[in-house]
């Protein structure tokens, strides 16, 4: 195995790191808002569809977290 | 992922860059929203043919979610709205387009969105929309509710919004369409012809909710820089 020399491996490796924490935080916050759906639609089935549209946004939300993690490792990585 | 199609220009002493496959996915998107509003407006009738009921459900979406944001006056938000929620719906459907066949010296033709420059000049146009509707309900006391300590602390909070939220808004859709782009090629390197769909089937819904999110949160910071204080 190759020693990391340069400083663009150290990078890349930072990448890896940057991206990974940033998905543990999203990761958590599509579960809590799923919980959340599942809680409201269990208490009141007739809300399905309207929690349903609320539940995406609040996860694309949740996930564009994990998004801004990308864009560093992005950067690190040198696809940008 | 191969960078953009980039053209130099020196103006003046100062030397810009332009990418120009941006600049044309852009033109073409403008193309098509204009295109759709042309032909879906003409000949209105009470009895909506295709098109016009097309429009007149994107109308009802739109004037729905700013009944349940804005609670007064909040037709006159509309054309702003509305365009940035037809422009980017149909900038983030383009990079599913067999548009990127196409082979460039450099770069390809994909969603203009996958740009930060473009989503950046959007979340700008919005900072001033909502800064300029704040000071024109609010006059001064848009920045400075009231002259004491915590007055000042929430004074300056939100002028550190002015720089956060359209930041946020910028990096989040160029973020998301960039990854779905990059993810698209990973999976087409995995796995050629069959992984990719899935995929881009979920690109497709990813398309329409980062639309809805850019127009929501437009509708939310022009709620809040008009609203009372609660």
């Amino acid at each position: 195995m190759e020693e990391l020399k340069t400083i663009s491996d150290i990078a890349q490796l930072g990448g890896g790191i940057a991206i990974g924490f940033g998905a543990i935080g999203a990761g958590l916050g599509i579960g809590v808002a799923t919980k959340g759906l599942m809680d409201a639609v269990s208490r009141q089935p007739e809300v399905a569809g309207k929690a349903f549209g609320f539940f995406l946004l609040g996860a694309a939300l949740a996930e564009a977290c994990a998004l801004y993690a990308f864009v560093i490792a992005a950067k690190l990585v040198g696809l940008m | 992922m191969s960078g953009h199609w980039v053209h130099s220009l020196i103006i003046g002493g100062h030397g810009y860059t332009f990418n120009l496959d941006t600049i044309y996915t852009m033109w073409f998107a403008m193309a098509v929203v204009l295109i759709f509003a042309f032909i879906a407006t003409r000949n209105l009738s009470i009895i909506p043919n295709k098109l016009q009921a097309v429009a007149e459900s994107f109308m009802l979406f739109i004037w729905g979610v700013l009944d349940t944001m804005i609670e007064k006056d909040n037709r006159r938000h509309v054309p702003l709205v509305a365009s940035l929620f037809l422009f980017i719906l149909t900038a983030n459907l383009m990079g599913q387009l067999p548009l990127r066949i196409i082979h460039l010296k450099q770069g390809e033709l994909a969603s203009p969105t996958n740009d930060l420059n473009l989503t950046s000049a959007m979340a700008i146009i919005v900072l001033v929309y909502y800064v300029f509707m704040g000071l024109k309900k609010k006059k001064f006391k848009f920045f400075l509710h009231e002259l004491s300590f915590t007055g000042i602390i929430s004074g300056l909070v939100e002028i550190l919004e002015m720089i956060t939220r359209p930041l946020s808004l910028a990096i989040r859709l160029f973020a998301n369409i960039f990854a779905g782009e990059i993810l698209v090629t990973v999976a087409l390197g995995v796995c050629a012809y069959l992984l990719p769909l899935p995929v881009m089937l979920f690109e497709l819904l990813v398309a329409f909710i980062q639309a809805t999110v850019f127009m929501m949160l437009t509708i939310a910071y022009v709620s809040s820089a008009t609203g009372d204080e609660h």
